[in-house]
């Protein structure tokens, strides 16, 4: 049993779980003193008839202020800059984030303008920035995978400089997260496995990263048991309300893991991906996990092989013996993209020259490969990932992830305290 | 009321009350300090030997002035770009200098784990021993450049402990290493080392 010198954990944002969970929402805003929450959302929710739904649910117990939903796949401070611009002059006094993760950042990062002051979110850069209690915030999420609405940090991309920026308070924890089977119901398949293999990817690497510890542990077996046994039937039985608040429930307690426990070189890798190519977020995930567990095997092979009770269940972990319970884990992860890849007619990328864009172009082509290696050194996830993590070492895995091949282990670089 | 107020004063003695001053640990804080001494130019000397740390510095934007140090009150070491781009070791004065980027270590207890090699930075990091003011890209690079530094300054029985991988001989070799070693320490201990302790009494 694992127990480190020192960890610290938080989790303090309420959440609400469950049919007619929309309807409690006016009832907690108005204990926080809010009445007129600016809602945030982006288009395909509210053409989806979401940002309807959460309207009738309300009543007329809220007077709900301007909804915006002109958010970018990647969130931009640009847009936080604007819309902090619109909450001040509507007079507004909280917000509703309904969407994924763009939304959801997106609003963590409006809430820091508008309570904060000051004229940009450029002003809040790094950690340590944000000291201050925010403003009510209720996020609603409408896909099963980013868990930001149990994180202190909201990642915000600076088009201009192709990074993504953290932003890391505790201050940034929402005071309510509602999840809602009616949230997720129209969520396409393809997404639905995408985001919840994002939030597979947040609970495995919080197991086996150096961030680990024993509160973050059980939140991450939880939530990888729930991914495991609904995701594959969630996609092929949409309908299915009771497993989609399983899986929105399972990226909410991945949430809280990864939160606490943070996250290693998939994300790393990935966020880098998205910031340069502009590709969803959980197909990066997706494809990058098996990789960050064979990347990392030789320091964390016990805790990737402890992930088998919770992924393959207790049949397979007692039929698998120990030493072969990594390697189990790293191809049941890939069999999970396979089968998903089939259950989404192919919708559900494998590999990463499988991605493509909306006008059907591969998003990652081979050549943009070395520009992402040399950039993964600005995002703070390689600080926690338990093996150094240098561009050549990401161009390895990057090479390897976009043909589909598992990496080339004696390519590995080792060295160090284990 | 007056004769109550008398007889506590008499009984406690707070008009005579002595401040008390919070306690020091002179030695771990005197270790910490000439640490952060040895770094700070090594990390001067290292911008000119060896060609990564010139490129993490290059890439760092003009008159960029960072700080390491212990919370509260230091001690710290302060590292900045000048006009041309050179990197020079500046002190451990905080005071009147614009800081882009500070790193403080949380205590000194924390402080003193990391610069005795018993905690690597990025495990530090891992147990939330720092906190960072400021752009956190950057803030990764300056603890690239301690990493390096390490690996430069110390054996590699001990820098195995302060890094996550130390270089095998395919990335660094043994000859150049030590060249460098050599160089950094020399240029660590020049008669600059001298001039800035003497700016900074």
């Amino acid at each position: 049993m694992f127990m480190p010198d020192f960890y610290d954990f938080c989790s303090r944002a309420k959440t609400i779980s469950g049919e007619n969970a929309l309807e409690k929402i006016p009832g907690h805003l108005a204990g926080l003193n809010a009445n007129r929450p600016l809602i945030i959302t982006d288009k395909g929710v509210e053409d989806a008839g979401l940002i309807d739904m959460v309207r009738d649910a309300m009543g007329d117990e809220l007077q709900i202020g301007p909804v915006y939903n002109n958010i970018p796949v990647d969130s931009d401070y640009k847009v936080v800059d604007e819309i902090a611009g619109i909450y001040s002059r509507e007079s507004c006094d909280s917000i509703l984030a309904v969407g994924g993760g763009s939304v959801i950042d997106t609003a963590k990062g409006v809430n820091i303008v508008v309570s904060l002051g000051g004229g940009s979110l450029l002003d809040y850069q790094g950690a340590g920035k944000v000291r201050k209690r925010l403003n009510p915030l209720a996020i609603l999420p409408t896909t099963t995978g980013t868990g930001s609405e149990m994180t202190l940090v909201a990642v915000i991309a600076d088009p201009d400089r192709h990074v993504k920026m953290g932003f890391v308070s505790y201050f940034l924890l929402p005071d309510l997260a509602v999840l809602d089977p009616r949230l997720t119901k129209t969520l396409p398949p393809f997404l639905t496995a995408a985001t919840a293999m994002d939030a597979l990817s947040h609970a495995c690497e919080s197991y086996y990263c150096m961030e680990k510890n024993p509160l973050s542990d059980a939140f991450a077996l939880r939530a990888i048991r729930a991914i495991s046994e609904n995701l594959l039937h969630v996609v092929k039985n949409p309908d299915d309300t009771q497993a989609r608040l399983e899986l929105a429930n399972a990226s909410t307690m991945a949430g809280v893991a990864f939160s606490n426990s943070m996250v290693g070189m998939v994300h790393n890798i990935g966020h880098t991906i998205g910031a340069i190519c502009h590709v969803p977020h959980g197909n990066c995930m997706s494809i990058l996990m098996p990789y960050g567990m064979e990347y990392n095997l030789h320091r964390r092979a016990g805790y990737i092989g402890e992930l088998l009770f919770a992924l393959g269940g207790p049949e397979t972990y007692a039929q698998t013996r120990k030493n072969e319970r990594p390697e189990k884990v790293i191809a049941l992860v890939r069999r999970l993209n396979e089968d998903l890849h089939d259950a989404t007619d192919g919708k559900h990328p494998r590999f990463l020259k499988e991605i493509y864009n909306p006008q059907g172009e591969q998003a990652i082509p081979k050549s943009m490969l070395s520009e992402i290696a040399r950039n993964i050194m600005a995002d703070g996830a390689r600080m926690y990932n338990p093996e150094e993590l240098l561009p050549d070492d990401a161009r390895m895995v990057l090479e390897h992830a976009w043909e589909g091949t598992p990496l080339d282990r004696r390519k590995i670089k080792k060295g160090g305290k284990k | 009321m007056k004769s109550i107020s008398k007889s506590v004063n008499k009984t406690l003695n707070i008009s005579r009350y002595p401040e008390i001053p919070p306690g020091t640990k002179l030695i771990k804080k005197g270790y910490v300090f000439v640490m952060l001494l040895i770094v700070g130019r090594a990390i001067e000397a290292a911008s000119k030997v060896d060609q990564s740390v010139k490129k993490i510095f290059g890439d760092l934007p003009e008159r960029f002035t960072f700080y390491l140090g212990v919370a509260p009150g230091g001690p710290y070491m302060v590292i900045g770009k000048d006009k041309q781009g050179n990197v020079k070791y500046l002190g451990w004065n905080l005071y009147g200098r614009k800081i882009d980027l500070g790193l403080d270590i949380k205590n000194l207890e924390s402080a003193f784990k990391v610069f005795t090699f018993q905690e690597s930075t990025a495990q530090a990091f891992a147990y939330d021993r720092f906190i960072v003011e400021g752009n956190l890209p950057q803030a990764l690079a300056v603890v690239r450049v301690i990493d390096i530094v390490e690996i430069h300054l110390l054996p590699k029985v001990i820098a195995r402990l302060a890094v996550k991988r130390y270089p095998k001989w395919s990335e660094l070799s043994p000859v150049k290493k030590h060249l460098n070693r050599v160089r950094i320490y020399l240029k660590s201990f020049s008669p600059g080392l001298i001039k800035v302790i003497y700016r900074n009494l």
